[in-house]
């Protein structure tokens, strides 16, 4: 096994306005995607029972998928085998948009009168439920709790760092990596749910740790631009990629275990830190190279 | 080196010590750091707990209903004590369009601590107009319109609610359930219940019923038509026994005694029952002549054909059964002697209406009925709940050892990387054993928020060990100091951003969300002030080759 090691980028042969375009391509490519999921579906992603009314179960059958499927009077939105070790016949039902309280109540009824028992085990293993109006609710309160913590997160960074292009880069990197892994949900069909709320505000600090870092190397201390990057890069990209593999692991072993809580939050924050490596390195360097070399400074 | 220079040399170290001493006490000492108040329960969960930690449902199994009460209010109502009986009689007397009130659907309240009035409507079919409309029409000058009615109820209300709600579920035999309200942020507030062994469709109906229980008076009037009177109200009832069963006359009853203190007019409500009972005949006439039900179908038949004389059994306005007096109760009556010791069956077809009778008498009605189609549930079986436990505990286990894979394969340095790997683990220790001394009960979200912060954790720790390695060896204590306020000064930012962007969850109702949020913002408090700053005198006294 080879040893992990940080390669020192010759940021010199590349100019400001080549390294800041990629990421901020991307950028302009994630949000098209949201723009465009908006325009044809009404959500930016799509919502999940949490936010849109809706029920979860898990239940442990004998009978097969297609059977699953018709054992309910409207179709599910996925049916997911779980894939856990000594765990057999268990799947994740979801649905997700029913408007009507009594028809989530019924879900669990028609799961336990039209699927076979597995020897003495209840069918309905677990099963989580939110009304329209509740979910309506929750949606409400997440978009104001991400929108606080954003602001939140902006203000610290300008009192952090009290020069406009330093505290705006960290800014600017911090909502881009929130608004790649959402295109990502969009793309990848992944559902908005309480645990793909908590990995993006998780994000905004993940995020702005890599941030401060490399402005405090550049800003706050004495020598070369490119040595105190390179010096910031390797500290940062360690831990950005430790980060990145934990949430790997972790998404990829909650998801085949059917801990949906769990898989949404590993697989968003490791898209979403992919996204803040690329940002932290390539746009938030040039913003900082132009500041540095170019910029007035009060 | 005294023991104050080593103690002033090494606080740093002594401190994350003593707190991992402390919560290794908390989390395994069986009683711990907690006071014996609940020592009963602790001797239970010894047996299948090697810790203290104490579960919530998402990793113990149960059930969770949240629903709003219904109901509308308004406040400082500008009215007098001699008014407020006046109020609430309008209330439920009014003509609504679409509903017709009963005495329990409105409420006027006086708060003794800002000296004010609310009033409440405990319906959804009332508009707000009409609520205005109706207290206006109570004739002590009161100037309401619609804007001044507010949806939701009073503070009072959900917690007699709540109150309700719990004697039920410990009526119901089921231990270690709770009810508590959960605010959002429109300022509505949910009621939300939480028990263990039950289905949602069972705790649905437990909390359903409102509980409203009277006994009515079916007799024949002085033209020989047969007419209802409620003789007998929930409230009126002093104490109720538990569902029994009479073998002898092979009856399903729940004993009651009916309150027998006098009130102002001098009359108790037995003795008032006693009269009603005489003057209506059951006690002379009418003994023994009640068939109105057929107990095999379980129906009522109410229009019969020769006189009738039943004493109703009514559950939230239905009728679940119909009998006559029996002989010796109908004696002690008719000779006055009954009210000194009120007390008789209340008789219902089957041992489950016994049951939910019971329950019913027991925990009074609920003040507010709950608005289902507005509910959340969420219900977990104890076997899934326990392969959760092992699933967390599994991938909790794969995310750190991930970790660490990383940490040596990146300073290939046991010195650097194992007190690294050693510090983030005791950062997890000190806060399991902070929620075992706390009683929170852990669930997934926990279980996310302690994986969240081995990552934070481990960031910062590397941030100390490359400035600390930074341009070379670390050869005094002066160069390492300085080397190490500066990594601090980043990791106190990146904790206060994280801090910043976690803390609407750790506030804001969002179910399972809050509990990732507080084990979070504890985690990374633990890891600045304690655990990384211990980290940092490991490492100087590794590098520093002392």
């Amino acid at each position: 096994m080879g040893y992990f090691d940080v390669p020192e980028v010759e940021y010199t042969r590349y100019s400001n306005r080549q390294l800041a375009a990629v990421p901020l391509a991307i950028l302009a490519v994630a949000l098209l995607v949201l723009s465009g999921s908006f325009l044809l579906t009404g959500a930016p992603v799509q919502l999940g029972m949490d936010f849109a009314g809706g029920a979860e179960l898990t239940i442990q059958t004998t009978s097969s998928e297609g059977e699953i499927r018709d054992a309910f009077d409207r179709a599910p939105d996925s049916i997911q085998a779980i894939q856990a070790p000594g765990v057999d016949n268990q799947y994740t039902v979801q649905f997700a948009g029913i408007d009507d309280s009594e028809a989530i109540q019924a879900l669990s009824t028609q799961a336990e009168q039209n699927l076979e028992a597995d020897g003495d085990a209840a069918i309905v293993q677990s099963e989580s439920t939110a009304s329209a109006s509740f979910a309506e609710q929750t949606q409400r309160t997440a978009l104001l709790g991400i929108a606080v913590a954003f602001l939140g997160m902006s203000v610290l960074a300008f009192l952090l760092f009290r020069t406009f292009v330093p505290s705006v880069a960290i800014v600017v990197s911090a909502f881009s990596d929130i608004m790649i892994p959402l295109a990502f949900m969009a793309i990848a069909g992944i559902q908005l749910s309480l645990g793909t709320v908590a990995a993006l505000l998780m994000l905004i600090g993940y995020s702005v740790d890599s941030d401060i870092l490399l402005n405090n190397h550049v800003l706050r201390r004495s020598g070369d631009f490119y040595e105190s990057t390179h010096r910031a890069m390797r500290t940062g990209i360690t831990m950005t990629v430790t980060s990145m593999m934990a949430m790997l692991v972790m998404g990829i072993a909650a998801w085949l275990f059917g801990v949906e809580l769990l898989a949404s939050i590993g697989i968003i924050l490791f898209v979403g830190l992919a996204a803040d490596l690329m940002n932290t390195y390539m746009l938030n360097v040039s913003l900082l190279r132009w500041y540095k070399f170019e910029g007035v400074r009060s | 080196m005294g023991p104050i220079a080593f103690a002033k040399e090494y606080w740093r170290i002594l401190l994350l010590v003593t707190f991992l001493g402390v919560a290794l006490v908390a989390l395994f000492i069986p009683g711990g750091i907690v006071a014996d108040d609940t020592l009963a329960a602790e001797n239970e969960s010894v047996d299948d707990n090697p810790t203290n930690i104490e579960y919530g449902l998402g990793l113990d199994g149960g059930t969770r209903v949240s629903a709003p009460p219904v109901g509308m209010t308004v406040d400082h109502l500008d009215i007098e004590h001699d008014e407020q009986q006046q109020v609430a009689t309008a209330l439920y007397t009014y003509d609504y369009e679409n509903a017709d009130l009963e005495v329990r659907d409105a409420t006027v309240r006086f708060h003794e601590n800002d000296n004010r009035f609310s009033a409440e409507i405990f319906s959804d079919e009332v508009t707000p107009a009409e609520f205005a409309a109706a207290l206006e029409s109570a004739d002590v000058g009161l100037e309401v319109d619609e804007d001044d009615v507010e949806q939701g109820v009073t503070q009072q209300t959900r917690d007699e609610i709540i109150q309700t709600i719990e004697l039920r579920i410990n009526e119901a035999g089921l231990d270690g359930g709770s009810a508590y309200q959960e605010a959002t942020l429109g300022g509505q507030y949910y009621i939300v219940t939480e028990v263990p062994g039950m289905s949602p469709e069972e705790l649905r109906e437990l909390l359903s019923d409102r509980g409203d229980v009277r006994i009515d008076a079916y007799h024949p009037d002085e033209d020989g038509e047969q007419t209802n009177e409620t003789v007998l109200l929930g409230e009126e009832i002093a104490d109720s026994g538990v569902a029994s069963y009479d073998d002898e006359r092979g009856q399903h009853y729940v004993p009651i005694t009916v309150d027998n203190t006098e009130g102002e007019d001098g009359n108790s409500p037995a003795s008032e029952y006693q009269g009603a009972m005489n003057d209506l005949g059951f006690t002379g006439e009418g003994q023994g002549r009640c068939h109105i039900q057929d107990r095999e179908a379980g129906e009522f038949d109410f229009d019969p054909d020769d006189p009738q004389w039943c004493l109703l059994t009514i559950v939230d306005g239905e009728v679940i059964d119909a009998h006559s007096m029996g002989a010796g109760l109908a004696e002690n009556m008719r000779t006055g002697t009954w009210e000194n010791d009120p007390t008789f069956r209340m008789i219902v077809p089957t041992q489950q209406d016994a049951h939910h009778l019971a329950v019913n008498l027991q925990s009074g009605a609920l003040t507010a009925p709950l608005d289902f189609d507005r509910e959340q549930t969420f219900t977990l079986q104890p076997a899934l709940a326990d392969q959760f436990k092992l699933y967390s505990l599994l991938i909790g286990g794969l995310a750190v050892m991930t970790v660490c894979g990383m940490i040596f394969l990146r300073y290939r340095d046991p010195r650097v990387a194992a007190p690294m790997f050693l510090t983030a683990m005791a950062e997890v220790v000190i806060l399991l054993g902070f929620a075992a001394a706390i009683r929170m009960p852990l669930d997934l979200s926990h279980v996310a928020g302690f994986i969240a912060v081995v990552g934070t954790g481990v960031d910062d720790l590397v941030i100390i060990a490359d400035e600390v390695m930074d341009e070379g060896d670390v050869n005094s204590r002066r160069v390492f100091e300085s080397r190490f306020r500066k990594a601090f000064w980043i990791i106190g930012a990146a904790a206060a951003t994280t801090i910043i962007a976690l803390s609407p969850l750790a506030v804001l109702s969002l179910g399972d969300l809050r509990g990732f949020a507080i084990i979070t913002i504890l985690g990374v408090l633990v890891g600045v002030l304690i655990t990384r700053p211990a980290y940092g005198d490991i490492l100087q006294r590794l590098l520093t080759d002392k």
